[in-house]
């Protein structure tokens, strides 16, 4: 079964080639836009597949030869990305299922989200699609994203929004809008994102069908939901379980609203919201709930980097050159659930033999802001070698004099590697800052620009490691 | 357990075209699943009441049992403390006036005598069906601390024990089952076990139970278990399987 949804939708990540229903050399247009997207990818040797635009008025579009009509097609198509107008989608969709094209993203609106008539549309095209085993990513997105093959069927332009690079995150969202700002947003973040699924009105590929495929895709190692509402409640719950045991995945949900008026007859259905519900679909199913976008993004980074260095247990180390910072922090350790760990005799001893007089061995350990980047080696050799350190978060003001940043974040790195404790670090700041904990990332720690964000996405690894039962005691 | 048990109960309410059970019938599909209900017994006449009583031991309770009357102390026919058969006879009288003067057409099942239950602490069970995932079960701590706080969680059925344990834990008001200030525990392993007997009646009767309240369960000392005091249930239509798990699409093209 879940075998059979990677071979299904192989095409929509992966085509030999796309036809381009609906290209057009009408700069600005959907049509174009994408049509774009896919050259330029592949003048960038990126896109190794064939584009074919299709379009009846048009001969011929940037040196590409177009097709009238799906007939004419080439037989190697096994994607077919549709811009034109609603009430003309069936007909094109009868051919595609005669041309034996089995993957289709229909990027155009105007289907059930408009009401009654466009619903019957979508019904008969999902018909069409069923009796030939086709599978569509749509109607009403913007499709689907691939750095590493190319594959790119956001209809706004690279001029107007970057696409981020390549990296473990999986992203899929109900809502084209959103999808596209993200990605930009990753892009600057530096955030890689390995594939990216907008589903729109997802009459036919859904989140469950995403989570097959992403449990078998070697190159995701985190995959975040952007979901309004689930369908199939059930055939959503038996995929997450799944996915779960493998891979974490992180949703924010949207649409907080109650059942409605109903006149509920017993006292639980007075107090049951459908936020309730995704509540509880959330624990039992191990996905993490996030509680605004950025937390999944600072969630997506943790795992990310960390889904193979889970926390064995919620008893949290800070590392600090700031004494207020370390309040912040220890503050956010007990909101988001976790605890300060009691540092061992040793390590206190250790501390102080290495440390000056006036920097503060404990928890948080504050390396105090005449510190140099040795100090944090010694407080990060004390802390990952003592047995009741769990995971261990380490605020960095970079702005402090003595600080040398390049050997500090070698440092940071080091530990990272050698110890099996997951580090995560925090960064407050400006420009500066940012540019260091750019590199810092790049060489494997997570960074957080406030002490609360931080610890809240390493609870986020604790609360995985506890779904796991990876964590002591359970 | 017994699902056949529980379907007798359930398909005799439908069969007389209710869909709300009264607390007696509710606490028999309850039974039929290993839950623990008081030793109580319907009576239909004085006579049976007076016998009854005796069997159980005074003090005792009364509580009327009509499809027309759900709130019971809002009609006054539950009467409390009754020590004696001269008291009970007085009581049946009163019993069957409020019933008469609150609904004159309600129909009168009969009076379930019941023994005086040591109070414990309350907790709420309940079961609730969402469009999407289905039947969901709900845990919380009774009295104010579920009508003012809120303070309940839920998860979809069927669960785990894992799932069960969590549930109990991770309310806010936990301290108060695991003791506080000196106070002995609670029976926690008698909550679990009980949050999985209706998951798994859920389970088993999903196309009948559309929602149900067990409110409020008395919850022991450790070791001591826990009892259902009063029961709510509420029915839907029994469908064919094929229609209950329609799919958007089917519901679209149809």
């Amino acid at each position: 079964m879940t075998e059979r949804i990677v071979e299904e939708l192989r095409p929509f990540f992966d085509p030999k080639a796309v036809a381009i229903i609906g290209a057009t050399n009408k700069k600005g247009k959907v049509g174009n836009v994408i049509f774009e997207n896919f050259k330029r990818n592949k003048e960038r040797g990126i896109f190794k597949g064939n584009i074919y635009p299709v379009n009846p008025k048009l001969d011929e579009i940037d040196g590409y030869k177009v097709y009238h009509s799906v007939r004419e097609l080439p037989d190697d198509t096994d994607l077919a990305v549709i811009s034109i107008p609603a009430p003309f989608v069936p007909a094109t969709m009868r051919d595609i299922a005669e041309k034996g094209i089995k993957a289709v993203i229909i990027i155009t609106g105007g289907f059930g989200e408009l009401g009654e008539e466009g619903k019957k549309l979508e019904c008969e095209i999902l018909e069409i699609a069923r009796a030939n085993g086709i599978r569509i990513i749509g109607p009403n997105c913007v499709g689907v994203y691939v750095p590493d093959t190319g594959v790119d069927t956001v209809f706004l332009p690279e001029e107007k929004m970057d696409r981020p690079k390549s990296g473990p995150i999986a992203f899929v969202s109900q809502s084209g809008a959103f999808a596209a700002a993200m990605l930009d947003w990753a892009a600057m973040a530096g955030l890689g994102i390995g594939k990216m699924v907008s589903y729109g009105n997802k009459i036919d590929v859904d989140d469950a069908d995403l989570m097959d495929y992403f449990l078998h895709d070697d190159k995701i190692n985190v995959v975040t939901f952007y979901i309004e509402g689930v369908k199939d409640g059930r055939k959503f719950m038996e995929s997450a379980k799944r996915i779960t045991r493998v891979k974490p995945v992180v949703a924010l949900k949207s649409g907080r609203t109650e059942y409605g008026a109903r006149a509920a007859s017993s006292h639980t259905g007075s107090l049951a919201g459908s936020d309730k519900i995704y509540d509880a679909v959330f624990k039992q199913t191990g996905i993490i709930r996030a509680e605004d976008f950025e937390h999944m993004f600072d969630l997506a980074k943790a795992f990310a980097a960390l889904k193979d260095k889970l926390p064995k247990g919620d008893r949290i180390g800070i590392i600090t050159d700031g004494g207020g910072a370390g309040v912040m922090a220890s503050d956010a350790v007990a909101k988001f659930g976790l605890r300060m760990a009691e540092l061992s005799e040793e390590t206190i001893k250790f501390l102080r033999e290495h440390f000056p007089p006036h920097a503060v061995p404990g928890n948080p350990t504050d390396v105090v802001g005449d510190t140099d980047a040795e100090r944090y080696r010694i407080a990060l050799e004390g802390f990952t070698r003592d047995p009741n350190v769990d995971a261990i978060v380490v605020i960095v003001l970079f702005q402090v004099p003595l600080l040398e940043e390049e050997k500090v974040i070698e440092i940071l790195a080091d530990y990272q590697r050698k110890s099996d404790k997951p580090i995560v670090a925090v960064a407050m700041g400006g420009r500066k800052t940012s540019r260091y904990a750019r590199l810092l990332e790049e060489k494997g720690v997570p960074v957080y620009p406030t002490p609360e964000r931080g610890v809240r996405a390493m609870a986020g690894l604790v609360r995985y490691a506890e779904h796991l039962g990876k964590l002591k005691g359970e | 357990m017994s699902r056949e048990e529980a379907l007798k109960v359930i398909e005799s309410v439908l069969a007389q075209g209710r869909t709300v059970l009264v607390e007696y019938e509710a606490k028999q599909v309850l039974k039929a699943y290993g839950l623990p209900v008081p030793n109580e017994k319907l009576a239909k006449t004085l006579d049976e009441a007076l016998k009854y009583a005796e069997e159980i031991g005074y003090p005792v309770a009364l509580k009327l049992m009509s499809p027309q009357i759900l709130h019971k102390s809002d009609a006054k026919v539950v009467m409390l403390n009754i020590k004696n058969p001269e008291e009970l006879k007085q009581k049946w009288k009163e019993i069957l006036e409020n019933a008469r003067k609150y609904r004159p057409d309600a129909e009168i099942l009969g009076v379930l005598v019941a023994p005086m239950l040591r109070p414990g602490r309350e907790v709420i069970i309940g079961v609730v069906e969402d469009p999407q995932f289905g039947h969901a079960i709900m845990f919380g701590l009774g009295g104010i601390f579920v009508e003012v706080l809120k303070d309940v969680t839920f998860r979809i059925i069927p669960i785990t024990e894992r799932d069960a344990r969590k549930m109990i834990t991770e309310i806010k008001g936990y301290p108060i089952l695991a003791g506080v200030r000196g106070e002995e525990p609670a029976d926690i392993d008698a909550i679990v076990d009980m949050l999985l007997k209706v998951s798994k009646l859920v389970e088993d009767l999903e196309n009948y139970i559309k929602e149900m309240d067990l409110n409020p369960v008395f919850v022991y000392e450790k070791g001591k278990g826990a009892v259902v005091v009063d029961a709510r249930m509420i029915l839907k239509a029994p469908q064919r399987k094929e229609e209950e798990i329609s799919s958007e699409y089917r519901e679209r093209c149809a």
